[in-house]
């Protein structure tokens, strides 16, 4: 019986389709049994992400109105054994879907895979409702800034009053540079907040845009920052006890360092 | 005892010499004297507070006051605590170790109905409202989230949304946290914000409304 696990973030754009590519295929790197499901219905980007647009046929919309049998409309990963796609309806609106249709999904696709991801879309209303209805556990993303952490947090006290347990919380696009020089907010002042457990730190990596307009997820490019990030993270979901390390300060020696302890 | 004109106690800052209220000076004088009279040590030469309410004694017979004590018991005055006479609790006034071993002040122990307690972190877009009462939270109240009470806000933890105390105008009303560094604090009908860009101090403060109807808030020591 596998896990099924929101990820959500409340705010629009802090990585939430991002993160749900890179975990599912990290922890599709690492030997598990993976769908990640699209739950942005109308507005779907996991597949773009992924670079399975081409490929896919059917969606879940298909697969709710009974057009084809669920095994049907999952999208097989180009790259990584074991990674499957459930894609969302572009034609078809948010409240086209109930919760109890999403539920009866993840609970079909649970028995069969070890871990289940919902990329959830932006906001608290019917979208949101949907992505957190099969879900069990919970992957918040939220960037160092005040909005999205802001949002976060209400997203944090909705999924407490649905009983989703664990939650835990995943900061993104975080730079060193600049928490040093007191312009962002720094780990610390986030975990104080939100006070849920730390899955890990992305630090800012431009490596991210160039890879999600190839479609292929950061994860493959070995040794970027980014990618080593998500690698952690997906350790640590499948129990492995993997240190969150301390993030050095990027700047001119630590670069020279870095650049001799490499050779 | 309990009613005696004047009363001798020792306080950690020495002694105190408490006088009921509503006594003219030559009662006091002779209560003095009976007492001392009584006391199997002597007092000569120590220094004594003087607690006393303002009436009926005029500044003139504190003044004739402290030079009978001198010149009688050879005791120095070093100090008077006048108390305002309508003031109901002289515990405040009065040093750290002072109880006087009563019930505890009328005003200070009303019952403003139940407290509710939760126990948990108010998050952003939650609130958590009490109208019979005073609200007791073990967690944060987290920007955007909101506490309402119809008596006093206790948080036992950091504070940093609304917070709403004396909902139905009860002025007498506070609003504490161990952390206090609110968007917006409330009691009765009067709105204050902290400055912008306000650190955490460390220490628990309180908030109340102040005597030129502005709330204020300050370092929460005791009550």
């Amino acid at each position: 019986m596998g896990k099924v696990i929101v990820i959500t973030s409340g705010k629009g754009g802090v990585g939430k389709t991002t993160s749900t590519a890179n975990i599912g295929t990290a922890l599709a790197l690492l030997g598990k049994t993976v769908v990640i499901i699209d739950a942005d219905v109308g507005l779907r980007n996991l597949d773009v992400v992924m670079g399975l647009e081409s490929r896919v046929v059917f969606t879940s919309m298909d697969v709710i109105e009974k057009k084809c049998d669920l095994e049907k409309a999952l999208v097989k990963d180009r790259r990584v054994e074991d990674l499957m796609l459930l894609a969302a309806s572009q034609r078809n609106r948010k409240d086209d879907i109930k919760p109890e249709q999403m539920q009866d999904i993840c609970e079909r696709l649970k028995v069969e895979y070890d871990f289940v991801l919902i990329d959830s879309p932006a906001g608290i209303e019917q979208g949101f409702h949907n992505a957190a209805a099969g879900a069990e556990e919970a992957i918040i993303i939220t960037t160092p800034d005040v909005s999205a952490i802001r949002d976060a947090d209400r997203i944090i006290g909705l999924l407490q009053n649905q009983d989703i347990n664990p939650i835990s919380l995943i900061l993104n696009r975080l730079s060193p540079t600049l928490v040093k020089k007191g312009n962002m907010i720094s780990k610390n002042d986030v975990l104080d907040i939100l006070n849920i457990d730390l899955l890990g730190i992305v630090p800012e990596d431009e490596g991210v845009i160039a890879s999600t307009n190839r479609g292929v997820p950061l994860v493959h490019n070995d040794g970027s920052p980014g990618a080593e990030a998500y690698m952690r993270i997906a350790r640590r979901m499948t129990g492995q006890r993997v240190p969150i390390p301390e993030m050095r300060e990027d700047n001119f020696f630590s670069n020279i360092l870095n650049w001799f302890s490499r050779k | 005892m309990e009613n005696a004109v004047v009363k001798l106690r020792g306080y950690k800052d020495g002694l105190h010499l408490i006088i009921r209220p509503k006594v003219s000076l030559i009662d006091i004088q002779n209560a003095i004297k009976e007492l001392i009279s009584g006391m199997n040590q002597p007092l000569s030469g120590t220094s004594v507070h003087i607690d006393m309410s303002t009436s009926p004694l005029t500044s003139d017979d504190l003044r004739n006051l402290e030079t009978h004590l001198s010149d009688n018991y050879n005791l120095v005055v070093s100090g008077f605590n006048v108390l305002d006479e309508n003031d109901e609790s002289p515990i405040l006034a009065a040093p750290a170790a002072h109880s006087i071993p009563q019930g505890l002040p009328a005003d200070n122990q009303q019952d403003y109905g139940h407290a509710q307690i939760v126990r948990q972190t108010i998050r952003s877009g939650q609130t958590t409202s009490c109208l019979t009462g005073s609200v007791i939270i073990y967690g944060d109240v987290n920007p955007g989230g909101e506490v309402i009470a119809s008596g006093d806000v206790i948080v036992l933890g950091a504070l940093r949304g609304n917070a709403h105390a004396g909902a139905h105008g009860k002025l007498t009303s506070v609003i504490m946290a161990m952390e206090l560094v609110p968007l917006q604090l409330q009691i009765g009908s009067y709105v204050n914000r902290p400055p912008l860009g306000q650190k955490p101090r460390g220490y628990p403060e309180i908030a109340r409304v102040g005597a030129e109807d502005i709330i204020i808030v300050e370092e929460f020591i005791k009550f």
